[in-house]
C-alpha cells in the first residue's frame, strides 16, 4: 500500500498542472498583499466605517494576521477548485490515458486503488494548505508585521489580541484541510463515473460554486437547506476567529464534513468495484 | 396679602435666585480651575469595552494626555479602541471652557451622599457641547457624574470615581455610557460562519443600543511636561 501511495504521489507531483495550483495560490496571495500595501488603509476605512463613526480605532490595524485572513477569505472558492484539478483527474485521467485497465491487472484490489488515489489527493491538498499558510500567513507577517487582529462579522466587531491569534490559524488550517478532504472525496467520486479527466474537475467546480451561492443566500428556502450543504460547513475555519470560539458548531461542522467524506468515499469504492473498466 | 408685601416676596425670591446662581458659578469655576490645573498626565490604563456588537478583550496600555485635547493610547503595537476623539475621555473635554452660563439645578442624593447639580451652557455657539449637567461633590470639588449633550455625538454620560489623585480631580475609574448606533455589514461581504448554538437576535438586541466603556487609571504621572512628539508617534 505504501509503495502504491508513493507511486501515486510521484504521478501527481510529476505533472506540471500540480504546480499551477501552487503558483495560483502564491499569485492571489501576492496580489492581495500588494493591493493592501498600496490601498489597505482605504479598504479598512470602508470596512470599519460602521464602527469608526463612534469609536476611534488606532494602532496597527493593517497587519499580517488581518491580511492573511483576507487572503483566506478570498480563496474560499478557489482552493477547492485547485484541489479538484488534481483529485478529479485521479481515476478519470487514468481511464482517459488508457492506463486504468493496466493498473487493475496488478495484484491489488479496486478498493485499494481508490483508497490510494484518495490518500494521495489528500496529501496533495494538505500540501496546498501548507503552501497557503506559508504565502498567506508567514509572508504577510513578514511584510506587514504582527498586531492585534480585527475580524468583522455582519453583526459583530471582534478584536483578538496578537498573542492569541497563532493557535487560531493552526486550528483554521487544520479545519481547512478537513474541508479539502471532502472536496477530494467529491472529485474522486465524480472521477470514478467518467473516463474523461475534464468532466469531474468542471463538475466539482460547478457543484462547489452553486452550493456556495446557496449557502450564502439569505432566503427562507435556502436557510432551510443550508445546514445540509457541505459548503456551509466548509467555512468552519472562520469559527476559530470568533469570540468565544464556537467549538460545538465547529465540531458539528467537522462531523458533517466527515460524514460527507466517508459517504462519498464509500460510494466511490462501491461504484468502482462494480464498474466495467473498458480503457 | 397687600401689594407691597407681594412685591417684597418677589424681590427676595429674585435676590435669592441671583445669590444661588452666583454661588453655582463660583463652584463651577473652582472645579474648572482644578480640572484645568492638570496640563498633562501619563497613566497606565485598563479599558473594558462593553458594547453589544463588540467583542473586545480587556485592553491594557499607557494613556497620554496633554491639555487641551491631545490624547493617545499606546498599546505596544496593539489596536486601541476609544470613544470618538471629540467625546474625549478626559473631564476637561466635557467641561465647557470660555464664557458659560451656570444654572443651579438643586441637589440630588445618591448612595447617602448629597451632590449639587449644575447645568452649564457654553455661550459660544461653535462649541460641540450644548449643555453639561454635572453632579458635584462640593466639599472635595469633584465632579462625580456628567451628562453632556453635544451637537454631533448625542448625549454622553460619564460617571467618575476618585481615590489617590482626587487633589488633581483625576479619577481612578471612569465609566462612559454611550448611545450606540446600529452596526451591520452585508453578509455577502463578510460570509459569516454561523454559530448554530448562538441565539437569534431578539427585537431588543436589534437597533440602537447602549454601551459602556470602563477605564481604570493606575500610576498617574501628572504635569511632567509631556512633549507634543508623544502624540505624533505611530503605534
Amino acid at each position: 500500500m505504501t509503495k502504491l501511495l508513493q507511486i501515486e504521489l510521484y504521478k501527481i507531483f510529476k505533472k506540471p498542472r500540480t504546480y499551477i495550483s501552487f503558483g495560483i495560490v502564491a499569485a492571489i496571495a501576492f496580489v492581495i498583499q500588494l493591493a493592501m500595501t498600496a490601498g489597505g488603509k482605504e479598504y479598512l476605512d470602508f470596512g470599519l466605517q460602521g464602527v469608526s463613526e463612534q469609536f476611534d480605532i488606532q494602532g496597527k490595524i493593517l497587519n499580517g494576521y488581518l491580511v492573511a485572513y483576507l487572503i483566506l477569505q478570498s480563496l474560499l472558492i478557489h482552493i477547492p477548485l485547485l484541489v479538484a484539478l488534481v483529485a478529479g483527474d485521479a481515476i478519470a485521467g487514468e481511464a482517459n490515458m488508457g492506463t486504468l485497465r493496466l493498473l487493475l491487472t496488478q495484484p491489488i484490489s479496486r478498493t485499494q486503488v481508490v483508497l490510494v488515489k484518495w490518500l494521495a489527493s489528500i496529501i496533495y491538498s494538505i500540501a496546498l494548505i501548507v503552501w497557503l499558510a506559508i504565502v498567506a500567513l508567514f509572508l504577510s507577517l513578514l511584510i506587514f508585521g504582527r498586531g492585534d487582529m480585527i475580524n468583522l462579522k455582519s453583526d459583530t466587531f471582534i478584536l483578538i489580541l496578537k498573542d492569541d491569534v497563532m493557535w487560531r490559524y493552526a486550528g483554521a488550517f487544520a479545519f481547512a484541510s478537513l474541508a479539502m478532504t471532502t472536496i477530494v472525496s467529491l472529485s474522486i467520486l465524480l472521477s470514478a463515473f467518467t473516463d474523461n479527466g475534464i468532466g469531474p474537475i468542471v463538475a466539482t467546480m460547478g457543484i462547489v460554486i452553486v452550493l456556495t451561492i446557496l449557502s450564502n443566500l439569505e432566503l427562507p428556502l435556502f436557510k432551510m437547506i443550508r445546514p445540509y450543504l457541505f459548503t456551509t460547513h466548509m467555512i468552519g475555519w472562520k469559527g476559530f476567529f470568533d469570540d468565544p470560539v464556537p467549538y460545538r458548531s465547529i465540531g458539528k461542522s467537522a462531523i458533517a464534513l466527515g460524514v460527507y467524506t466517508l459517504g462519498m468515499l464509500l460510494a466511490t469504492i462501491a461504484y468502482f468495484n462494480k464498474k466495467d473498466i473498458r480503457s | 396679602m397687600s401689594r407691597k408685601t407681594l412685591w417684597l416676596v418677589l424681590l427676595l425670591l429674585v435676590v435669592q435666585a441671583g445669590l444661588h446662581a452666583a454661588e453655582a458659578e463660583q463652584l463651577y469655576y473652582a472645579i474648572r480651575s482644578k480640572v484645568l490645573s492638570v496640563k498633562d498626565y501619563t497613566a497606565d490604563v485598563k479599558i473594558k469595552v462593553d458594547v453589544a456588537y463588540m467583542k473586545v478583550p480587556l485592553l491594557k496600555g499607557i494613556l497620554y494626555f496633554k491639555a487641551p485635547d491631545k490624547m493617545r493610547l499606546e498599546r505596544d503595537g496593539g489596536v486601541s479602541i476609544l470613544p470618538k476623539k471629540n467625546v474625549n475621555l478626559t473631564l476637561s473635554n466635557l467641561i465647557p471652557t470660555g464664557n458659560v452660563t451656570v444654572i443651579d439645578a438643586g441637589t440630588a442624593t445618591e448612595k447617602g451622599k448629597t451632590y449639587r447639580i449644575l447645568k452649564v451652557i457654553p455661550e459660544d455657539d461653535q462649541n460641540n457641547i450644548v449643555l453639561t449637567k454635572m453632579w458635584v461633590d462640593e466639599a472635595n470639588l469633584l465632579v462625580m457624574r456628567t451628562e453632556t449633550t453635544t451637537h454631533n455625538d448625542g448625549t454622553i454620560v460619564m460617571t467618575l470615581e476618585y481615590a489617590a489623585y482626587s487633589k488633581y480631580a483625576l479619577p481612578d475609574k471612569v465609566v462612559i455610557h454611550m448611545d450606540l448606533k446600529d452596526y451591520k455589514l452585508p453578509k455577502g461581504m463578510t460570509m459569516d460562519y454561523e454559530d448554530s448554538g448562538k441565539p437569534e437576535a431578539t427585537e431588543k438586541m436589534k437597533g440602537p443600543q447602549k454601551g459602556t466603556i470602563e477605564i481604570r487609571y493606575l500610576n498617574y504621572t501628572v504635569n511632567s511636561g509631556l512633549s507634543d512628539a508623544v502624540f505624533q508617534k505611530g503605534n
